[in-house]
Order: structure tokens, then sequence, then C-alpha cells
């Protein structure tokens, strides 16, 4: 095989020269690998051609995780105060705890909408189709 | 090895995207791009799968980066983790290799190469069964012939892909051969001298 793929050293190359040379059934077997050979490189293609490039797939696969941490981070973080602001204000309790209602109420539907949406995608046929 | 980037540009890209910046990395994904989808086609058995299992390898390498020792380079590093990713994928989907249907796009041939109506059919036909072939051999063998013949790596750079010996590649080469042989022969292939099956 590697005289085959021309990785002999120069010296070896001649000396199994020499050996096929002297065979004819090393000579047949050359013929057959040699054909299979050249027909294998015609399957070769120049991806060149086909277009589309799949960076921007990966550029966005690469990139969006950093800009959802900030988000998250960001959102995080605001959340935390506005909790931190609006548990020490000194508003009646009576407010604290129906302007409470509005926000968990609102948590919960976007948590459920999330939710459902999330477990479509996991039986989405067409999940993986590229636009 | 199946890239058009100066070693130094490569690493230094390289060098770039390990601090995190992605702008660099776009060279290296266009550069390694044209092989890479050649060796995922040529271990999936179609386009579609290919370029998926290509943006994946390519995200995964991204995510290693931080892994990757700058002095080595980064060719068989990236082809190792395509390779790997390739293998994963005919695990995961519980699948061979098959080729549904002669894919058109591989027939893309570049500009200026014209064939005769009648050797453009030959060649059709020859790629068609060479395809089939392939189907009916082990992974193993498939992968060598792919990175061999496809690809037109050396011995040294498809053992470090593989991470085998240079001796085992030969042995892996020889095996691929001959299974590929036997396959070609059960499809009434006939190599051995002016066969039916090679007009």
């Amino acid at each position: 095989m590697r005289f085959l793929d021309g990785e002999f050293p120069p010296d070896e190359h001649v000396r199994m020269e020499a050996r096929i040379a002297a065979s004819t059934e090393l000579q047949r077997e050359l013929a057959i690998f040699r054909a299979m050979k050249s027909d294998f490189r015609e399957l070769s293609f120049h991806p060149g051609t086909l277009q589309r490039s799949v960076w921007d797939r990966v550029n966005t696969a690469v990139t969006r995780p950093i800009g959802w941490l900030l988000v998250v981070l960001g959102t995080l973080a605001w959340s935390a105060y506005g909790v931190y602001v609006f548990t020490l204000s000194p508003v009646d309790p009576w407010e604290k705890m129906a302007t409470g209602a509005i926000v968990i109420g609102i948590l919960v539907l976007l948590a459920s909408v999330i939710w459902e949406r999330y477990r479509e995608w996991l039986t989405d046929p067409y999940r993986d189709v590229y636009r | 090895m199946g890239a058009s980037l100066q070693p130094e540009l490569e690493r230094e890209l390289v060098r770039k995207c390990k601090s995190g910046d992605a702008r660099f990395y776009e060279p290296l994904v266009r550069a390694y791009e044209p092989a890479g989808l050649r060796l995922a086609v040529g271990m999936l058995g179609n386009v579609d799968d290919a370029h998926d299992a290509l943006q994946e390898a390519f995200v995964k390498t991204w995510e290693s980066l931080h892994r990757f020792d700058l002095r080595r380079p980064f060719g068989p590093w990236f082809f190792q983790i395509l390779r790997n990713h390739c293998r994963d994928v005919l695990r995961s989907r519980k699948a061979r290799f098959k080729v549904e249907a002669l894919d058109e796009r591989l027939e893309a041939r570049p500009a200026g190469v014209e064939f005769s109506p009648e050797r453009a059919r030959q060649r059709s036909a020859a790629k068609e069964v060479l395809w089939k072939a392939l189907e009916h051999i082990g992974e193993d063998h498939r992968e060598v012939l792919v990175l061999k013949e496809l690809q037109g790596f050396r011995y040294g750079e498809i053992a470090r892909i593989l991470d085998v010996p240079d001796g085992t590649v030969a042995s892996r080469l020889f095996h691929a051969r001959r299974a590929l042989r036997e396959a070609l022969e059960e499809m009434g292939v006939d190599y051995d001298g002016e066969g039916p099956g090679r007009d």
C-alpha cells in the first residue's frame, strides 16, 4: 500500500519496483488497486460549488451564548435590586401584596408558555431545517 | 493540511481565537470548510447531514480551543474533532452510512473542467457504484479510505487525525481496499482485467 500511495522512501521504492517487475501476480494486484484508486479519486468533489457556508450558523452559535449570559446576568442584578427596593419601600403591605401577586402571576404565565414551546420544540420535525 | 492558510498566520488566528475573539475564527472556518465537508460527506453519506456535522464540529472546536496546544498544527486537531463528531452522529441516529441518491451537488467540478456526455455518464455511474460500495464496508475502513482518497492526506497526517501509528494506517488502508474490492466484486464490478463492470 505504501508503494501504491507513493509513501516509500526512494531506495525502498526502487527495490519494490524490481520485485514487482519480477512477479506477474504483484503486477496484477497493483494494476487492480491502481484502477480502484483512480476511480475513487473521481469521487472527490469541490465543496466550493456547494455555495452555502456554515460560517453564519457557527458565528451565531459561538457568539450568542455571550449575549444571553450578559442579558441574564443584567436581568438578575436589576431584579434583585428591584426586589430589595420594593421590600424596603414604605408603602402599605396590601400594595406590596397586590403588586407581588401581579409580578408572580406574569412570571408563572411566562414560564408556562416557555415550557410549552420547549416541549413542542422537542418533537418539532422541522427544527433542524435551515432557513 | 486541507487548508490554504500559511502556518504562521494560522497560528496567529488560533491565538486570537483562544483569547475569545470570534472575529478571527471566520478565516479558519472558511479555510477548513471545503476539506471538512468532503470528510463529513465521505463519512456520513449525504451533504445535508455533513453540513450539520461540520457546523457542530466547528462549534465544538471553538469551545475546546482553550485546551489546544499552539505548538501543534490546527488541521489534524480539527479533523480529529470532526471525525469523532461524525462517528457520534452515526451512532446517535443508530443508522448506517447510507447514500440515498447520488447527490447532484457531488457532481460539481471546478470551472473549466468539461467532460463529453459519454464521459460524464461513465463518471457518474462509476461514482454511484463506489458510493454504494462504501455502504458495505466497515466504519473504520471507510474513514481511512475517505481520508486517503477523497482528502489526499499522507499517512502521517492520517495517523495524527486517527491518533494511531503510521503502520496502523498502512494496515487499515490495505484491509479497507480489500474490503472495498470485495464489495465492488459482489456488485458485479470486475477490476481484474477488462471486466464488464468497468466499461
